[in-house]
Formats: structure tokens, sequence, C-alpha cells
């Protein structure tokens, strides 16, 4: 075997383990409330796994959506600087470079404190800390794209630009766009658990693992504080690793095909 | 990387300073190379060629005395001596000025300080011919071009001195000119030092030349060096009647913006000056020229791919800018490409039946759609594929297939032209004699008038009719391909016709830059006939012999 691809392997077997992680970690989040005895979890008195647990919920669904709307917000910016023209194309994508280099991690708490928090508002703006980054990666790939040399052997068989683009732009898109899409996820999870954190994240009676560790840690609760700690990690560890794996795959080309060079 | 065996003591023997006796090399019960026999003299210049995996470097190293963890050695290897191996890529610490890691190396070998190993640097760049002012001891090797660092690291293992050099696959990647001109000065300065010299690389890579000794590697043997397996043709004058003339370009002119200067002009780098060119039906047409010469550009320009900046192309009298979608779309029936990348040209998420039905759904509509899979699949037998190979990703295929498939996507519309831009970079030596069989036999099958570009100026006249001869986007030469072949009047034409046939070219130095071209004469930098008239005005083409045009000032001068 030779080192690329036990390279290769290494890397499949820790984006699968990481969606495998992911996997289990929802199921038991579900059905962790199913556990508890019914009664409203009393944190001083409840079992702190179970907890940490139910908080996930919260955790992972607002990081979920949160990823969502920032990766559709970054995608969206990259390709419409793409269709923009040069111009704005320059403009916009030295925008998205410059807000990347920011701090973006403190808009969320600032916002919600300014502003009175709210799932929406704090959704948005987790959104927002997570687009630049993404669209950075997705006008990348996609500048990748449209430098490939079957484009202009599909414009030598004649197609119009618009079956140029339902063809093999399209197809060809897709998996990097996604990918550069996937990092919204681990990006949203840590805003979200560092506003809560500071306590200006999810509204109370959604539980979350950063709202979870910062009050374990004002009381001094070492037992409540490390499931939540250790459950957070891991989550992360996993959705970076997803992502990495998406980006890899991407890089590969569909079918095994070198997307940047075939004799690279 | 630079990797330096250790100096060994230089006793005075009369053994030969390289010598194997049955050496064999070994990868578990695998053997890389069998039994080979190996004798060179001080003075000596061998080339070792060997297709890719042929087990050079493994040779290489196992006589650096360097074998690779995991290859185990039986048989004799004997180098007496100082011995110097130049691994494959000729890297240096990419970031280390040259002047400071000069000083290590050949401090380190010959126990000399920092200012008698520049000096002994400096006339090794010399013996390199790197005029003084391109002497950049104080860059690293990363800001280097390719051409000068390959020098560099020559004149390194020069200045050190060893009894014996080894270098693998030395300044590949250069253009031919360029590396043909190193090769002969390391190969002059070992011949006259008396220093044992090997260099490794592939059939095609034109090492023959420089060499005394000829071995290849093939299925781990080492024998002598093969005559040419498939000489190249003579060119056949009566193959190309010229017909009425198919294609006319006028003025085509190729640019593109730089942005604004200070001043407040707009700046562009004109990678083709205004050019006229002609293609007659049947005729094959071949543009030769070098890196930067600009004829992969002129090609796709004259595809509309993009359309020129400034000039227009005309296909049997219709002009490209003018057709509208359904006349361009005839025209590009008409006129099909071949990519220098044929896998890249694919698109990696289709397969190759879906691409080849794509073309015929798009310009020959009139095709009903369920006989596509039947022409699909007689296309790619044409060009001696399996019809299976429809239902396989570009991923899957060897560059001689995506060589074939691309070939197959060109000729399935039914093409009246061909426009071929390098179709056989990918390809190695082997592969290459079969696919001009191929490309030949459609051509000739078909009476295709053929657009060639490529940088192998023998091969190049040797399959085509009438050349073009490029040099920075201006034609430098034209005429019959048996002319140019048999009495090129141009120096680069002779330079780049002398390094095909592994002499040494006549011209020093390196291509300019196309962002800073000289004034005058794009080549008198580096032309042995350069006076300095050459600097005050571009050279016009002008008639020498009836279709033969030449652009230089001094062409008659010897």
């Amino acid at each position: 075997m030779n080192p690329r691809s036990d390279h290769h392997t290494r890397r499949h077997g820790r984006g699968a383990a990481g969606l495998a992680l992911l996997a289990a970690l929802a199921l038991a989040c579900t059905v962790a409330p199913l556990l508890s005895d019914g009664a409203a979890p009393l944190r001083a008195d409840s079992d702190p796994v179970l907890t940490a647990l139910t908080d996930g919920r919260g955790s992972l669904s607002f990081a979920l959506l949160s990823g969502l709307l920032g990766a559709g917000l970054g995608l969206g910016w990259a390709v419409l600087a793409t269709a923009l023209g040069e111009r704005t194309e320059r403009r916009l994508m030295a925008a998205a470079a410059r807000l990347a280099g920011l701090p973006l991690a403190l808009l969320a708490p600032l916002g919600a404190g300014l502003m009175g928090g709210g799932l929406p508002l704090l959704a948005l703006l987790v959104a927002v800390s997570a687009a630049p980054l993404v669209a950075g990666l997705a006008h990348g790939e996609l500048r990748d794209l449209l430098r490939r040399e079957f484009l202009i052997a599909a414009r030598a068989a004649g197609l119009s630009q618009g079956a140029i683009l339902r063809h093999h732009l399209i197809p060809n898109a897709v998996r990097p766009l996604l990918a550069a899409g996937a990092v919204a996820l681990p990006r949203a999870l840590a805003v979200e658990s560092f506003a809560s954190l500071l306590g200006l994240g999810l509204p109370s009676p959604v539980g979350s693992w950063g709202a979870t560790i910062g009050l374990a840690a004002r009381l001094g609760d070492g037992l409540a504080l490390i499931p939540a700690a250790l459950l957070l990690s891991l989550s992360l560890w996993a959705l970076h690793a997803v992502a990495d794996e998406a980006l890899s795959l991407a890089a590969e080309g569909p079918h095994g095909g070198a997307a940047t060079d075939a004799r690279a | 990387m630079t990797t330096i065996a250790p100096a060994l003591a230089d006793p005075p023997t009369t053994n030969p300073p390289v010598a194997a006796d049955g050496l064999t090399l070994l990868a578990g019960d695998r053997v890389l190379i069998d039994r080979a026999d190996l004798r060179l003299e001080a003075g000596a210049v061998l080339a070792l060629t060997g297709g890719a995996g042929a087990g050079k470097t493994l040779l290489l190293r196992a006589l650096a005395g360097l074998p690779l963890p995991g290859v185990a050695q039986a048989g004799q290897a004997h180098v007496d001596g100082r011995r110097l191996l130049i691994a494959q890529g000729g890297r240096m610490a990419p970031q280390r000025p040259l002047a400071l890691q000069a000083a290590d190396v050949i401090g380190h070998h010959l126990g000399l300080d920092t200012s008698a190993a520049l000096r002994r640097m400096a006339d090794a760049l010399d013996r390199m011919g790197v005029p003084a002012a391109a002497r950049r001891f104080d860059l690293p090797p990363d800001r280097l071009p390719d051409s000068l660092r390959w020098a560099a690291l020559f004149a390194l293992a020069i200045a050190v001195g060893p009894a014996v050099l080894l270098t693998d696959a030395p300044a590949a990647g250069l253009d031919p000119t360029v590396r043909l001109r190193l090769l002969h000065r390391l190969a002059d300065w070992a011949r006259e030092s008396a220093v044992a010299l090997i260099v490794a690389g592939r059939p095609e890579d034109g090492l023959d030349g420089p060499a005394d000794q000829r071995l290849a590697l093939h299925g781990g043997r080492l024998l002598p060096t093969p005559a040419d397996p498939t000489p190249l043709p003579a060119p056949n004058p009566a193959r190309g009647r010229a017909g009425t003339e198919v294609m006319t370009a006028r003025s085509v002119t190729v640019s593109f913006p730089l942005g604004v200067s200070p001043t407040g002009e707009e700046r562009r780098l004109t990678v083709v000056h205004p050019l006229d060119l002609d293609l007659a039906d049947g005729e094959t047409l071949v543009l030769l020229g070098e890196t930067g010469s600009g004829k992969a550009m002129l090609a796709r320009a004259l595809l509309h791919l993009p359309p020129p900046t400034k000039g227009h192309v005309a296909w049997m009298g219709r002009d490209l800018a003018k057709a509208d979608a359904a006349g361009m779309r005839r025209i590009r029936r008409d006129l099909q490409p071949l990519f220098p990348d044929p896998a890249a040209a694919l698109d990696p998420a289709m397969t190759v039946g879906g691409q080849l039905a794509t073309v015929l759904e798009s310009l020959r509509p009139e095709i009903p759609a369920d006989r596509r899979a039947h022409r699909v699949a007689d296309a790619l037998r044409a060009v001696g594929l399996s019809a299976d190979t429809a239902t396989r990703w570009p991923a899957t295929l060897n560059p001689p297939e995506a060589a074939r498939v691309g070939l197959a996507r060109a000729l399935i519309p039914e093409p009246r032209a061909l426009v071929c831009d390098e179709p056989l970079a990918t390809l190695s030596a082997e592969e290459r004699a079969d696919f001009w069989d191929d490309l030949l036999t459609a051509r000739d099958r078909r009476r295709l008038p053929v657009i060639l570009t490529t940088e192998r100026v023998e091969e190049g006249l040797r399959h085509a009719d009438r050349a073009l001869v490029l040099l920075m986007g201006r034609v430098v030469e034209s005429g019959d391909a048996d002319a140019l072949l048999h009495h090129a009047r141009h120096p680069y034409t002779q330079a780049m016709l002398s390094a095909a046939r592994g002499e040494a070219p006549a011209l020093d130095g390196d291509a300019p830059s196309a962002l800073r071209p000289p004034d005058g004469c794009a080549l008198r930098l580096r032309c042995p006939k350069a006076r300095s008239f050459c600097a005050q005005a571009v050279p016009a083409l002008e008639q020498v012999a009836p279709g033969h045009q030449v652009a230089c000032h001094y062409w008659d001068t010897p």
C-alpha cells in the first residue's frame, strides 16, 4: 500500500468516525428525556449526564439551524459574487476575506446583549459569523471549477451557456459547494456555545451545553461541568472531521476523478 | 534535494570510476533491476533511459550508495572517488540564498571558506554559461527561474568537482533548447575534467544527444539502447496537395488586460501579435514554438475559445465573429479541437458515452436519439477503444485511453477540420507513436485539414505539410515542412531542430519574460547572429525562397 492511499484510508476513517459519533450523539440526546423520571430536571439534584444529553438537543438543533442558515448565506454570497462579473466579484470577495479575519464569534453575544436576545436574532447572528468563511471557501471552489478545461470542451461542442450550466457546471459544483457549506456547522456550534457560556446565548427554557458549562463553572460544580464539556468537544471534533472529509472528497472529484488536475 | 554522498578517499586505481557487475535490486521477492552490468570510464558520459517506473532512480541511488529502504542489493557496484547525485526534481533548500547553500556544500566537500567557495561557484557558473548579470547569488532558489536553478545546481556539482556525477532527470521540464544547452555544457565539462557522468531520464527527453554511451532500462534489464524503434517518416510532399483555402485568419491578436498603470493607461499582455494564417483543404499546418510562443493561444483563438482580442477568423468564408448561434454551431461541428490534457477536457461527473452523446445531440441534432448510442460505440471502436468504454467514468481512463476518447469526441460530429493543441503532451514515447498512427489515419481517411501545435519540432515537421514557427507571439519563419526541416533559416528554428536531434543549440540564456519583452527582435539576447541593429526594429517576414519566409535581419549571414 503506498503512503498516499494509506493517508486516504485514514482520512476516510476519520470522517466516518465523526459521522457515526454525530449520529450516536443525536440519538442519545433525543432519547435522554425519556430516561429521566419525568419531573422537570432540577439542576441541583438531577443526573449530570442526563442533563447534559438533554441540553444537547438545544445545542445540536440550534447548530444545525443556524449552521444551515450560515451555509446558505455564504454559498449565496459566493455564487452571487461569481455571477455578477469581475468588479463586483472582487469587491464582494475582498469583503468576505476581511470579515473572515475578524473575531466574528463576538458578534453573537454582542448583538444578543445589546438587542435583548431571542432565538431568531441569535440564529441570524451566528449564521452571519459563519457566512464569510463559507463564502471564501465556496468562491475558491467555484473559481477552480470555472477554469477547468472540460467547460471549454463543452463550448467547443456547441453547447449553450444554459446547457453548460445544467449539464456540466451544476453537477460538478454541488459537491464542493456542499463541502464548503459543511464548514458552517462546527462554527455555528462553537459560536452558540461561546455566547451561551457568557449567558447571552439560547434563551433559558432551551438548554445548551455552553449555558450548562457556564453555570457549572460559576457554581464550582465540576460534576455538572465535565459531561457537558466532554459532549461539546466531542461534537465539535465530529463536525470538524465530517467537514474536513467533505472538503477532501470534493477535492478528489466525483467518481474518483481528480477535481483539480488529472495528472497531478 | 541535492543528495551528497559521503566523500570517499580517492586511491589511484586502474578500475573505472563506475563499475557494476550483476547488480540486482530486489524489493521482497520482486526483482526491480536484474543483473545490471555497467562500466563507465573517467570522462565518459552515459545516457540511461527508461520509461516511467523502469528503475532509473533505484539504479542511480544504488550507485550513489544511497539505496532506498526496503530494497535489497545483490551483485557488485563499485564507485571510486567522490560521487554526487543530483536527485529528481533538482530541489535545493527553497528559501536559503544560493550563496549560502553553495558555501555550505562546497565548504563541506572541499573545506574551503565562504569567499573561496563562492569564487569556485562563480567559475562553475561561467562554465554553465550563466552570464554575470544573471548571477543572483543573494536570491533563494525559489525565486530563480527554473533554467537558472538547474544551471546553478549543475554549477554547484562542477564546483565540488566529483569523480562521478549522477543526475536523475536533469533539467526536466525546461524547454528543449534550454535543456539541451545545459546538458551539453555539463557533458563537455565532464569530458574535459575526466568525470564519469550519468544522465538518466525518459527516452523522449533527448538525453542521448550529449552522451557517448547509451543504455536503456527495460523490464529491469540494462541493455544497449535500441535503434529508434519507429523512425519518423519523411515529410511526404505528394500527400498534402493543397486544395482551396478553408480557413483564413487576418490580424489575429490575443492579449490580456494587466490592469491600469500608474500613469492611467491600460496595460495589456500581448501573447499573439497581429498574425495572418491560411489553411488549405487537406493540408496539415503545424505551429511550432516553445513555452510562451503563443501557439496554444493562437489555436484557441482560431476556434473562438475565446475569440481573438482583435482581428477575425473565417471558416469557409464565414466570419466566426458574425455568426449567430445556429451558424456558430455549424462552424463548431466543422471545427473540432483536441486538447493538451485529454483527461482534464472530460467532465469527471459524466460517463464517456454521456459526453459523446451530448456532442452528438448538440452538433448533429438530425441523428435520432435512439441512434446515438450506436454512433458512440462506432466512434469509440474507430479509435481502437472497446464499445463498453462508453460506460466508464473519465477518472478510470489511463492517459492513452483519455487521448483516444478525446479523438473520438472530436471525430464523432464528422468535422471538416481538426485543431490539435499539443495532443500528445501527456503521452510517453511508445504511447505517442501509437496515437500518431491513429491521428494520421483519421486525418488521411477523411482528408481532414489539421492545425497542430507542438514544441517537438522534428516530429511536427515530419507529420505536416507546412509550418509556422512562433516566437513570443510572432511568426519568425514559415514555409513547407520539408524546407524547414532541411533548410531552416531562422536561428530559433535551427536551435529547436538541433535540440530535437540531441545536438547543442546555438542559443544562449533563457527566453525573455513576456511581461518585459526586449526591444526589437525577441531572440536578440540569445541569438548568435545578433547585432546592435536587432534592438532597433522587429524584423518583418521576408521571402527567402518560394513559399519560405523568415523574420530575421541577418538570416543570410553565416
